[in-house]
C-alpha cells in the first residue's frame, strides 16, 4: 500500500514535469552554460594562450628582424615556425610592415652591458597586436633563457615535456562537475517548487488527510526529482564520452551525483517545508547553494574535488569519500522525515 | 507620483513581513557572507579546479602550493614506485621530474612545468642580481616606428602574464549577484498578486499599469543600485562612472524580469524561465567583457567599461552609449509591454507560450496607430535582435569554425526576420491586417523601422558592427537604399507567405524568408563572385 502511494505521487510528479515542459528548459539551460563556458574558454586561449591550442602551429607569421640577422633570437623564432626576413634598417622594415609583408619587427642592437634591449614593434591595432605577442612570447622566453645560460644561471625544470593542460583541466575540473551537480541544483529548485506549490494551493493538506503519510508524499518528491536528475547525469556522460571525453569510474561518479542531489534536494525540501512559501523559500534555497558551492572551493574534501578526482582516474581515488556522502545523505533524510511534521507546524 | 510612492511603500511592507524582527538582520548578514565568500572562491580560482593532480616531491622541495596540485612529501625510493603505480602523476625528486607516459600524468607534467617555471624564477631572481637573473628586456612600442616613446612599455619576457581580464571580469560580476538575488522577490511580488487576484483590485482602483509596474520596481532598483554604491566603495572604485555603468544593467535585467511573472502561471515555469534569463544575462554580459581590451566588440557589455575603470582607464560617451543604449531601450520597451498587458483577462488566461506572446505582441500595437506602432516595435526589437545574434555565436563557436558562420549567419536572418514580421502576422491572426495592399504597406513601415533603428544604433555605437565582411552580412550594413529594398521585399514575401498559407504556418514561411535573406547576405559578402 505505501508503495503503491509513493509511486502513485511519483508518477504524478514526473508527469506534471514532463507536461510543463520544465525538464526542457532545465537542459536547455544546462546546454547553454556547458557550451558558452566552453566556447569561452577556446576563444580565451586562441587570443591569450596560442601555445595551449595548436593555433600557433597553424598560424605562420613574418617577423622582420633590424641587427642580429643570423644568431639564437632568429633560431629560436624559425623554430616556432615564424618566417624571420633580415632589415637594413628599421625605416625598411616600418615600408615592409605597411606593405603587409610583416606582422611585427624586432631591433636588436649591438650588445653593450650585461642587459640586452631590444625593441618589439607592433601593429596598432590591439587584436592584432595581442595575438602576435602571444605567438612570440614564447621564442623571447627562449632567448631570455639563452642568456641565462650565458650568464652561467641554470633555470631548472625545463626539460619537462608535459601536455598543454588548460583544456583538460577545464573538462575535468569545471565541465564534469557542473554539468554533474547542476541537475542536483535544478531538483532542489524543483522541490522547492513544488512543495511550496502544494503547501499555497492547500493541496498537500488534502493529500495528507488522505491515508498517506506526509514522509510518503515529500519522499515521492524527492525521488521523482532525483530520478530526473540522475537521468540527465547519464545523458551528460554519454554526451561528454561522444564529444571524445570519458569520465573514470563513471559508476561512483554518478553514485555521487545523485547522492549530492538528494542532500540537496533534502535541504530543499526543509527550507520549503519550513518557510512554506515559494518567495522565501527560493531565495533562501538560492542563497543555501550560492554558500555551499562556494565554500566547497576550500574543502579538499568537497563533492567538487571529489567527483573530479573520480572522474579523471587514478588508483588512489577511493569509494570511501562516496560512501561518507551517502552516510550524510542518510542521517539527513531521516532527520528530515522525523522533524517534517514538526517543521510544518512551526512555520505555520 | 504619490501613487507609485504608496505601491512602493505596500511592496515594501509585503516584504518586510516575510522577514520579520530578528530574522531581518540574520538573513541579511548571511547574505553579506555568502557574496563576500563566492567573491573569494571565484577570485581565487574556483574555476580552475581542485585536486586535479596528485605530485609528489623530496624533501628538499617545497611542496606544491596550488589548488589543482594535491602535493605530498615522500622519499625518493617511494616516489619513483608510486609513479610506476599510477598513485602519483609526477614525482620531482630535486632538479628532476619524473613522470609516466599516461595521459593524466603528461597533463599533470604540462601544468606543473608552468608552476615551477614562476617558482624558478623567483629563485633566480632571488639569487642572483637583476641584471644576471633577467638578462632581456623588450621595449614593446606600435608602428609607426617613430611613435611617442610615452606610449612605449618594457617587459621582461618571462615575467610577462597574458594580459587576461579574468581577475578584473569576476571582480566586476560580483555587482551582479544582488540583481539576480533581488529579483527572486521582484518576480514574487508579480506572482502573489495574481495568485491571490490582489491586482484585480489594484487594476479597478484609479491606478494606471503604469504606476503598478513602476512603483514595484523602484524599491528593488533602488536597493539595487545602493548595492551597486555599496560594492564600489569597498573595490575601491569610482561610485559615479560605476552607477553610470550599472544603471542600465539593473534597468536592463529588471526589465526582463518583468516579462517573466507576467507571462507565466505556474510556479514551476517562472522559476525555469528566470533561471534560464539569468544565464542568458550572464552570457551577454560576461562574454564580450573577457575580450575587453582585446576586440571592440567588448564594447557591447557594460561590464567591460567596469573592467576599464578598475583597470584606470576611463572610457568615452561612445563606448558607453555603445552597451548602454541597447540595455535602456530594452527596458523601454518591456516596460510599455508590461503596461499593456497588465490586465486581469492576460494575466489569468492559461494558454501555450508562443500564444502568450503573440498576445503580448499583439497587445502592445496600438490600435489607433497600427502603422506608427509596427514601425516602431521592428526598431525596439533591435537590441533584442543583436543580443540574440550575439548569445548564437558565443554558443556557435563549439561548432568547427566552418558550420559556425553558416550556423551563425542562419540563426541571424532567422532573428531578423521574426523582428520584422512578427507584429503583422499578429495583426494578420487577429484579422486586422486584410488586404494584400495594407500588409505589403506594414512591411515597408516595418523594414523601415528596422533599417532607421539600425543605422541610429549604429551611429552611437563604437566601430565595432563594420569591421569585417562577416558582420557586413549579419548586420546588413553598407548602403542604404538597397538594404531597404532587401529588408522589405524579404518581410513582404513571409507576410504575405503566411497570409496566404495562414498563421499556423508562420514557421515553415520564416524559414523559407531566412533562406532567401541568406542567400542575399553571400551575395553582399561575394561568396558567389
Amino acid at each position: 500500500m505505501k508503495a503503491h502511494a509513493f509511486f502513485t505521487i511519483f508518477k504524478r510528479e514526473l508527469r506534471s514535469v514532463v507536461k510543463e515542459r520544465t525538464i526542457l528548459i532545465a537542459i536547455l539551460i544546462q546546454l547553454f552554460i556547458a557550451s558558452f563556458s566552453s566556447a569561452l574558454l577556446m576563444g580565451l586561449m586562441s587570443v591569450y594562450d596560442p601555445e595551449a591550442t595548436s593555433l600557433s602551429s597553424m598560424v605562420n607569421i613574418e617577423v622582420g628582424i633590424v641587427g642580429e640577422t643570423s644568431g639564437p633570437l632568429s633560431d629560436f623564432l624559425r623554430a616556432r615556425h615564424a618566417r624571420v626576413i633580415p632589415f637594413a634598417t628599421l625605416a625598411d622594415a616600418e615600408r615592409a610592415f605597411y606593405a603587409r609583408e610583416i606582422a611585427a619587427a624586432i631591433f636588436v642592437p649591438e650588445e653593450e652591458g650585461p642587459v640586452a634591449d631590444i625593441q618589439l614593434f607592433l601593429p596598432e591595432s590591439e587584436t592584432s597586436s595581442t595575438l602576435t605577442l602571444m605567438i612570440l612570447r614564447e621564442p623571447l622566453k627562449q632567448y631570455e633563457n639563452y642568456l641565462r645560460e650565458q650568464n652561467d644561471i641554470h633555470v631548472r625544470y625545463r626539460d619537462i615535456e608535459g601536455l598543454p593542460a588548460t583544456t583538460y583541466e577545464f573538462q575535468y575540473g569545471v565541465i564534469i562537475p557542473l554539468l554533474m551537480f547542476f541537475p542536483a541544483f535544478v531538483t532542489g529548485g524543483m522541490v522547492v517548487d513544488s512543495i511550496s506549490e502544494e503547501l499555497a494551493n492547500r493541496t498537500l493538506e488534502t493529500l495528507w488527510s488522505a491515508p498517506l503519510s506526509l514522509s510518503t508524499i515529500l519522499g515521492a518528491k524527492i525521488g521523482s526529482a532525483l530520478f530526473l536528475a540522475g537521468g540527465q547525469c547519464l545523458l551528460w556522460s554519454m554526451l561528454l564520452r561522444l564529444n571524445g571525453i570519458p569520465i573514470q569510474n563513471l559508476g561512483l561518479v554518478l553514485l555521487l551525483a545523485v547522492i549530492s542531489a538528494a542532500i540537496v534536494a533534502v535541504g530543499a525540501a526543509s527550507i520549503a517545508v519550513y518557510f512554506q512559501d515559494r518567495e522565501r523559500s527560493q531565495f533562501v534555497y538560492a542563497l543555501f547553494i550560492l554558500l555551499s558551492v562556494s565554500s566547497s572551493y576550500f574543502f579538499d574534501f568537497s563533492p567538487i574535488a571529489l567527483l573530479t578526482r573520480l572522474a579523471t582516474g587514478g588508483d588512489w581515488t577511493s569509494a570511501a569519500g562516496v560512501a561518507a556522502y551517502a552516510a550524510l545523505l542518510l542521517a539527513l533524510l531521516t532527520a528530515f522525515l522525523s522533524t517534517s511534521k514538526r517543521l510544518i507546524a512551526a512555520g505555520n | 507620483m504619490n501613487t507609485i510612492l504608496t505601491i512602493s511603500k505596500r511592496e515594501v511592507t509585503r516584504l518586510r513581513s516575510r522577514f520579520r524582527g530578528g530574522s531581518r538582520l540574520v538573513v541579511l548578514l548571511i547574505l553579506a557572507a555568502s557574496f563576500l565568500i563566492a567573491y573569494l572562491a571565484f577570485r581565487q580560482g574556483a574555476f580552475r579546479g581542485r585536486g586535479l593532480y596528485r605530485v609528489g616531491v623530496s624533501p628538499d622541495v617545497p611542496p606544491v602550493c596550488d589548488s589543482r596540485f594535491d602535493s605530498v612529501t615522500v622519499a625518493p625510493s617511494l616516489g619513483y614506485s608510486m609513479v610506476e603505480a599510477g598513485q602519483l602523476d609526477v614525482y620531482v625528486d630535486g632538479a628532476r621530474a619524473i613522470y609516466s607516459d599516461e595521459e593524466r600524468s603528461l597533463y599533470a607534467a604540462g601544468a606543473l612545468k608552468l608552476y615551477l617555471e614562476t617558482q624558478e624564477l623567483a629563485r633566480v631572481g632571488e639569487e642572483y642580481e637583476t641584471d644576471r637573473a633577467f638578462p632581456l628586456r623588450v621595449e614593446i612600442a606600435r608602428f609607426p616606428v617613430d611613435s611617442p616613446s610615452e606610449d612605449r612599455e618594457t617587459v621582461v619576457p618571462s615575467l610577462m602574464s597574458p594580459p587576461l581580464p579574468f581577475a578584473h571580469v569576476i571582480s566586476v560580476s560580483i555587482y551582479l549577484l544582488p540583481i539576480f538575488f533581488v529579483s527572486v522577490f521582484f518576480i514574487s511580488g508579480f506572482m502573489d498578486e495574481k495568485a491571490d487576484r490582489r491586482i484585480t483590485v489594484l487594476l479597478s482602483a484609479p491606478v494606471s499599469p503604469f504606476r503598478i509596474i513602476v512603483g514595484k520596481m523602484l524599491p528593488y532598483v533602488l536597493f539595487t543600485l545602493i548595492s551597486v554604491v555599496g560594492i564600489t566603495v569597498v573595490l575601491r572604485g569610482n561610485v559615479l562612472p560605476a552607477l553610470a555603468i550599472f544603471t542600465p544593467v539593473v534597468l536592463f535585467t529588471f526589465a526582463v524580469y518583468l516579462m517573466v511573472p507576467l507571462v507565466y502561471r505556474t510556479f514551476k515555469d517562472t522559476t525555469f524561465i528566470s533561471m534560464f534569463a539569468t544565464t542568458v544575462i550572464t552570457t551577454y554580459l560576461i562574454f564580450p567583457a573577457m575580450f575587453s581590451g582585446v576586440s571592440d566588440l567588448s564594447y557591447i557589455s557594460p561590464l567591460t567599461l567596469a573592467v576599464e575603470m578598475y583597470r584606470g582607464q576611463p572610457f568615452g560617451l561612445k563606448a558607453y552609449l555603445t552597451s548602454a543604449t541597447s540595455m535602456y531601450l530594452v527596458f523601454v520597451l518591456s516596460v510599455y509591454v508590461g503596461v499593456r498587458i497588465l490586465n486581469e483577462e492576460y494575466l489569468t488566461r492559461f494558454r501555450p507560450l508562443y500564444k502568450k506572446i503573440a498576445d503580448a505582441i499583439y497587445l502592445t500595437i496600438s490600435r489607433d496607430h497600427i502603422y506608427l506602432s509596427v514601425t516602431l516595435l521592428s526598431a525596439f526589437l533591435i537590441p533584442i535582435v543583436y543580443m540574440v545574434q550575439l548569445v548564437s555565436l558565443a554558443i556557435s563557436l563549439n561548432l568547427p569554425i566552418r558550420y559556425a558562420i553558416v550556423v551563425v549567419l542562419l540563426l541571424s536572418v532567422v532573428v531578423e526576420e521574426i523582428a520584422k514580421s512578427v507584429g503583422i502576422v499578429v495583426l494578420i491572426e487577429n484579422n486586422v491586417a486584410r488586404t494584400a495592399r495594407s500588409i505589403v504597406g506594414l512591411s515597408f513601415l516595418s523594414a523601415l523601422g528596422f533599417l532607421v533603428g539600425e543605422k541610429l544604433l549604429l551611429l552611437v555605437s563604437v566601430g565595432v558592427v563594420s569591421e569585417s565582411a562577416f558582420s557586413t552580412a549579419i548586420f546588413s550594413s553598407g548602403m542604404l537604399l538597397i538594404p531597404l529594398a532587401a529588408h522589405f521585399v524579404f518581410t513582404t514575401i513571409v507576410c504575405l507567405l503566411t497570409k496566404r498559407l495562414g498563421v499556423h504556418r508562420y514557421p515553415y514561411v520564416i524559414a523559407v524568408g531566412a533562406v532567401i535573406h541568406a542567400l542575399y547576405n553571400l551575395c553582399v559578402i561575394g561568396v558567389f563572385a
